[in-house]
């Protein structure tokens, strides 16, 4: 891409955040600390439910924080903004816009740069994800990987500070998702934009991952922090190296403790709410 | 791959298609299905003594002949206008009242519940009630019309809305979208089909309110004709009236089609 590319810094600091549905209070992540490096592609680890997408929607601002704060290069997150953008789950492609025009939407919305350069820069992204020819097909024409490149593409085209990724290759055939993990590792290899990323696949995790963070269950806040230090750029033969394996032995003991912590307290989870008597 | 060994299927090909083009089963099946059903009209009443006085197809067919014409296309016309002019005004009051009912928390909580005591009461016991909102007939029939159009508009345009799903409104958010061009990007075209959905069913229901309203009002239109013909004891016409009236029907809710499939037709690519 053309303009260079600033990234910023995500900080958790002591982040609490509850939900109450039907009077039953749920603690989804207390005492939340962790650092996401600019620059530095951060996936986030953890069985399913422990809160990830929640973070996502922390440092998106689409959520906020009941106790401590989520600070963006040093200030608090102020709400939803290009500079930090989401690729969801799934799709979320606007169905009625063809790829290109979603593509366009986020330059034309925020009008920053002329249609022009847009246009251009709209052309240029589609090349590089693949979707030269499928600029006026529909969301609902593409097939599952194309759809999460144009999302991708959707996104990267505003040059955001912090790409946010929530389980993006969710649901992708095993084939498909080797490749876009590929693609989007290439993709993260080329622009320096901070990445956070979500995932529940630990050979996802430690192939995209520089700083791996393992989550505990409900309320979650971070385990441990795995530095992935294999080099870039890689590719799926890092999968056999020693130290490949010996960061997934150690990732997977981690997460099978949480998952034996999470079947022996299944019935007493969501009841501790100490530290949060000063909140609502 | 070479074509060789295929020739077969080939020709095969060609006799499937002249086949599928001149023997279509399916469609013979289908016009015999009308054909089946005024057969079976015809037996019930000229076999059962019981339903004698039921006109036949035959009757209903010749009856076709000796209507005025141009009495019956200003009937047609009257219905025609008064389900229109109920439907355009519904949509005219109903769209944006379920816009703003579905986009606003505060306006739903004011408006909705009252809506929902009022909802249940079916728009036919609003005939007495009209008279004294309108003195004028007609106005009293559009206004059945549009009461009938008014809430399935409402409610199907506000569901819509908050049904879409919330990824999309986020990020539209993070692209830095304020709440009205949200509304007209985002919110609306996602809301679309529902909308839609809305628009058909009031289409259907203003039909059924037209009928029932001229049968009482004396002031023209098809129902008045149907009911007219009933008190003459002329059945073949009456028949005729209902059909005629289908077919109104009919060719509304195909114009809504269209138009709804025209503003959705991003939802029927694959």
């Amino acid at each position: 891409m053309a303009a260079a590319l600033e990234a910023s810094e995500v900080v958790f600091n002591k982040v609490g955040k509850m939900t109450v549905f039907k009077k039953r209070q749920t603690v989804i992540l207390k005492d939340c600390s962790f650092k996401c490096e600019r620059q530095k592609l951060t996936v986030l680890i953890g069985p399913s439910g422990c809160g990830k997408t929640t973070i996502i929607n922390l440092i998106a601002g689409y959520e906020r924080p009941d106790l401590g704060e989520v600070l963006i290069d040093g200030k608090k997150v102020p709400g939803p903004d290009w500079e930090r953008l989401v690729v969801f789950q799934e799709t979320a492609l606007f169905p009625w816009l063809t790829c290109y025009e979603n593509v366009m939407f986020g330059p034309l919305a925020r009008q920053v740069m002329s249609e022009e350069t847009a246009h251009n820069l709209a052309l240029g992204l589609l090349r590089k994800v693949g979707l030269e020819g499928f600029h006026d097909k529909h969301p609902s024409q593409l097939s599952g990987g194309m759809q999460r490149r144009a999302e991708l593409a959707r996104a990267l085209i505003n040059q955001p500070k912090v790409m946010l990724m929530d389980e993006p290759f969710r649901g992708l055939d095993a084939m498909t998702r080797k490749l876009m993990q590929e693609y989007y590792l290439k993709l993260f290899e080329e622009n320096n934009a901070t990445h956070v990323f979500v995932t529940s696949e630990v050979d996802e995790a430690i192939f995209l991952a520089d700083n791996l963070m393992v989550m505990t269950n409900r309320p979650s806040r971070v385990k441990k922090e795995i530095q992935v230090d294999l080099e870039r750029p890689r590719d799926w033969s890092i999968a056999t190296s020693k130290r490949y394996l010996e960061i997934k032995a150690e990732a997977l003991e981690l997460l099978h403790e949480e998952a034996l912590e999470a079947s022996k307290s299944s019935e007493k989870v969501d009841i501790d709410l100490s530290g949060f008597s000063q909140a609502s | 791959m070479t074509t060789a060994g295929y020739e077969g299927t080939q020709d095969s090909m060609f006799l499937k298609q002249l086949k599928k083009t001149f023997l279509d089963w399916s469609l013979f099946r289908k016009v015999m299905s009308f054909v089946l059903f005024l057969v079976a009209w015809s037996l019930i009443v000229i076999a059962v003594d019981y339903f004698q006085q039921i006109p036949t197809p035959k009757a209903v067919l010749m009856a076709l002949f000796d209507i005025p014409f141009t009495a019956i296309l200003l009937h047609i016309a009257k219905s025609f206008f008064r389900v229109l002019a109920g439907f355009f005004l519904g949509i005219l009051i109903g769209f944006p009242m379920g816009v703003a009912i579905g986009y606003s928390r505060v306006l739903k909580c004011l408006i909705f519940p009252a809506f929902e005591m009022i909802r249940p009461i079916p728009p036919i016991a609003w005939i007495p009630m009209s008279v004294l909102f309108f003195v004028h007939i007609e106005s009293q029939i559009v206004f059945l019309t549009f009461y009938g159009a008014f809430f399935p508009i409402v409610y199907n345009t506000m569901g819509g809305i908050s049904e879409v799903d919330i990824r999309l409104p986020r990020a539209a958010m993070s692209f830095g979208l304020d709440r009205k061009r949200m509304l007209m990007k985002v919110i609306l075209p996602a809301a679309m089909p529902q909308i839609f959905t809305g628009m058909r069913l009031a289409m259907g229901i203003t039909w059924i309110l037209v009928v029932a309203a001229e049968m009482m009002a004396n002031k023209g239109g098809m129902g008045y004709y149907v009911w007219y013909n009933h008190t003459v004891m002329d059945y073949p016409h009456v028949v005729l009236g209902m059909g005629i009236i289908g077919l109104c029907g009919a060719i509304c809710s195909i114009g809504i089609n269209a138009v709804g499939n025209y503003f959705t037709r991003w939802r029927r690519i694959f």
